[in-house]
């Protein structure tokens, strides 16, 4: 187990490496921080914190999930195309329990980005909009329930963070069939960018099938008010059909990976 | 010698219609430095790779210290270091990060083993600095680095001398030769480079369209009990071939006032004796050794890739 530990400190390192990280962080908080002021300054500090916290976690989230899938897309690509593989592959580890450290990974490296994220909203915003500003601090955000702000925040996070935990599946797939992260990570820019805006029209298109397409399910965060969405739809279904995606995603990547003959 | 470390038996690749690898049987004993000789496209290298686990056999099996490499993968791959053709690393990272990176992966290496690795392979200099500003040589140690980190029983070497300068050639060899004698390493090395390989090995294998066509002996320069080609340079080679045939000896005159005869060096003495005895000047005796890389052509026919 603790062997095990060693794989994760390995790809952690490798993920987690200086320039690309600092680029990252560095994008995600300037972004935040500009929003943030630019906001201040025109609204001079009315409107509530939590109100510009949930928009711009609307408007500025997908950036977590596209860095984080183009970390988890590079991790078995760049080491076909780099041909480190070879050298990674001739340790006493068999290839499952690789995959499975550099799977691991990617998802914390997306966990701490996320986290990384939320933090600096929630600093950033509450420094302009509660230490500076003066907006009326004790809104509702949601009209519907008796959720307070942080805990519909926080629900809403959550399911945010189901969808890239889905998108860097498919991703680290796409990556390990195809040694590429192109196209991998084009697929999570059309997940992000049209599936996740647009897809629910589908929802209303009358065919039995529509309900078990897999895109259909991967924006969550419809069902931030309760677990039952204004479409009909139940949170409890879509997980399902969620889960049976990931297990054959899962597989596939697993049993794909195993298989092969490195020859690079 | 001692026990084989690393047994090929019968051992086929076929990718899609291709035999790439035919039927290739062959151990490799502890103690031993096993040359792998064969031109451009022999196979050799997809030969490595299926020793290393990165290909799947198609049918035979290879087994390292006994175990199977597609049975008993991590068993097996335990014992082995190696370099696959080039010797690619982690460019962003330092080499010493590199060789970290790669010590995590196996139970029991001490930061004291990686420091003593560091200094074997000579990169004490520059071990801090990134990879990607290493040259093609210092690469190569780097890769050597990595493949001895953890005392293998059988150390794998996809061409080890490319990219090496001359006193890095010798380095490396002189190295292999110690860890095959004072530790009982096994050593394969793949190589185009004849000359190299007569240097460093105890046995060389040629394989030529993925078949194992000879495998040698290399034993130094001891040829005195062996039948050889002897050449006399001589004044009259008519004379000469008369003064053969007179005791027996079939003589063949290779132009140029050179002539040959097969035999062994107390035979080489005799003849010269003779000529001298009936007024014929010898000039010149040589033995006619082909050396390993004329064999070679002569085996491969020299021909091209294929
Ligand atoms: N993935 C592959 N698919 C199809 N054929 C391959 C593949 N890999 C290698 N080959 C073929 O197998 C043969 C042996 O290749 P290999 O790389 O083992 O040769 P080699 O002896 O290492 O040559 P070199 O001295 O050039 O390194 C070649 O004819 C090559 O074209
Ligand atoms: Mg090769």
């Amino acid at each position: 187990m603790v062997d095990f530990l060693n794989l994760i400190r390995n790809e952690n390192m490798k993920m987690f490496r200086a320039p690309r990280l600092f680029v990252m962080l560095g994008i995600v908080l300037a972004l935040v921080i500009a929003i943030s002021s630019v906001w201040f300054t025109v609204d001079k500090g009315q409107t509530a914190m939590w109100e510009v916290i949930i928009t711009e976690t609307m408007f500025l989230y997908w950036i977590v999930t596209i860095f984080a899938v183009i970390v988890a897309s590079g991790t078995v690509a760049e080491e076909f195309s780099t041909g480190t593989i070879k050298l990674l592959l001739i340790r006493p580890w068999n290839r499952s329990k690789i995959l499975l450290s550099k799977y691991i990974s990617s998802l914390l490296f997306a966990l701490f980005f996320a986290i990384v994220f939320l933090a600096s909203l929630l600093l950033v915003n509450w420094i302009f909009f509660d230490l500076l500003g003066n907006g009326e601090s004790v809104e509702r955000l949601s009209q519907f329930t008796s959720m307070s702000n942080s805990e519909y925040m926080f629900k809403y996070y959550g399911l945010l963070f189901l969808n890239t935990v889905m998108t860097v599946t498919i991703s680290f797939m796409l990556s390990t069939v195809f040694r590429s992260s192109v196209l991998a990570i084009a697929m999570a820019l059309f997940i992000e960018i049209v599936v996740n805006n647009l897809m629910q029209l589908l929802a209303f298109v009358k065919y039995k099938w529509i309900d078990y397409v897999l895109f259909v399910h991967l924006d969550l965060t419809k069902f931030v008010g309760g677990n039952v969405a204004s479409d009909g739809k139940t949170l409890g279904f879509s997980l399902s059909v969620l889960g049976v995606y990931y297990v054959i995603f899962i597989a596939l990547t697993w049993i794909i990976f195993n298989k092969r003959d490195v020859a690079s | 010698m001692g026990k084989p470390i690393v047994q090929l038996q019968g051992v086929t690749k076929r990718i899609g219609s291709r035999t790439i690898i035919d039927n290739l049987t062959l151990d490799v004993p502890s103690g031993e430095v096993f040359g792998f000789l064969g031109p451009n496209g022999a196979g050799k290298t997809t030969t490595i790779r299926m020793m290393v686990g990165l290909m799947s056999i198609t049918s035979g099996d290879i087994l390292i210290d006994g175990h199977s490499i597609s049975k008993q993968f991590e068993k097996s791959i335990r014992h082995v270091g190696a370099i696959v053709e080039n010797p690619e690393m982690y460019k962003y990272m330092s080499g010493y990060q590199n060789l970290i990176h790669f010590a995590r992966m196996i139970p029991g290496i001490t930061s004291h083993r990686v420091k003593e690795v560091v200094a074997l392979v000579g990169l004490e200099s520059r071990i801090h600095d990134k990879v990607k500003t290493y040259s093609l040589g210092m690469r190569q140690r780097l890769g050597v680095a990595q493949a001895i980190l953890h005392k293998p029983k059988l150390l794998i070497l996809d061409e080890p001398t490319n990219g090496l300068d001359p006193a890095g050639i010798r380095e490396l060899r002189d190295y292999l030769r110690n860890m095959a004698r004072q530790e009982g390493v096994a050593v394969f090395v793949s190589s185009h480079l004849l000359s190299e390989m007569e240097l460093m090995c105890d046995r060389v294998a040629i394989i030529q369209n993925g078949k194992l066509i000879d495998v040698r002996s290399i034993q130094g320069s001891d040829n005195s009990a062996k039948s050889l080609r002897i050449l006399f340079e001589v004044e009259w080679p008519e004379s000469a071939l008369e003064v053969l045939a007179a005791s027996g000896l079939t003589g063949i005159s290779e132009g140029a006032g050179v002539i040959a005869i097969e035999g062994d060096k107390e035979l080489a003495a005799q003849v010269n004796e003779s000529f001298v005895r009936s007024g014929i000047k010898v000039y010149g005796i040589r033995a006619d050794i082909k050396s390993l890389e004329e064999q070679f052509l002569e085996m491969t026919g020299g021909e091209g890739i294929g």
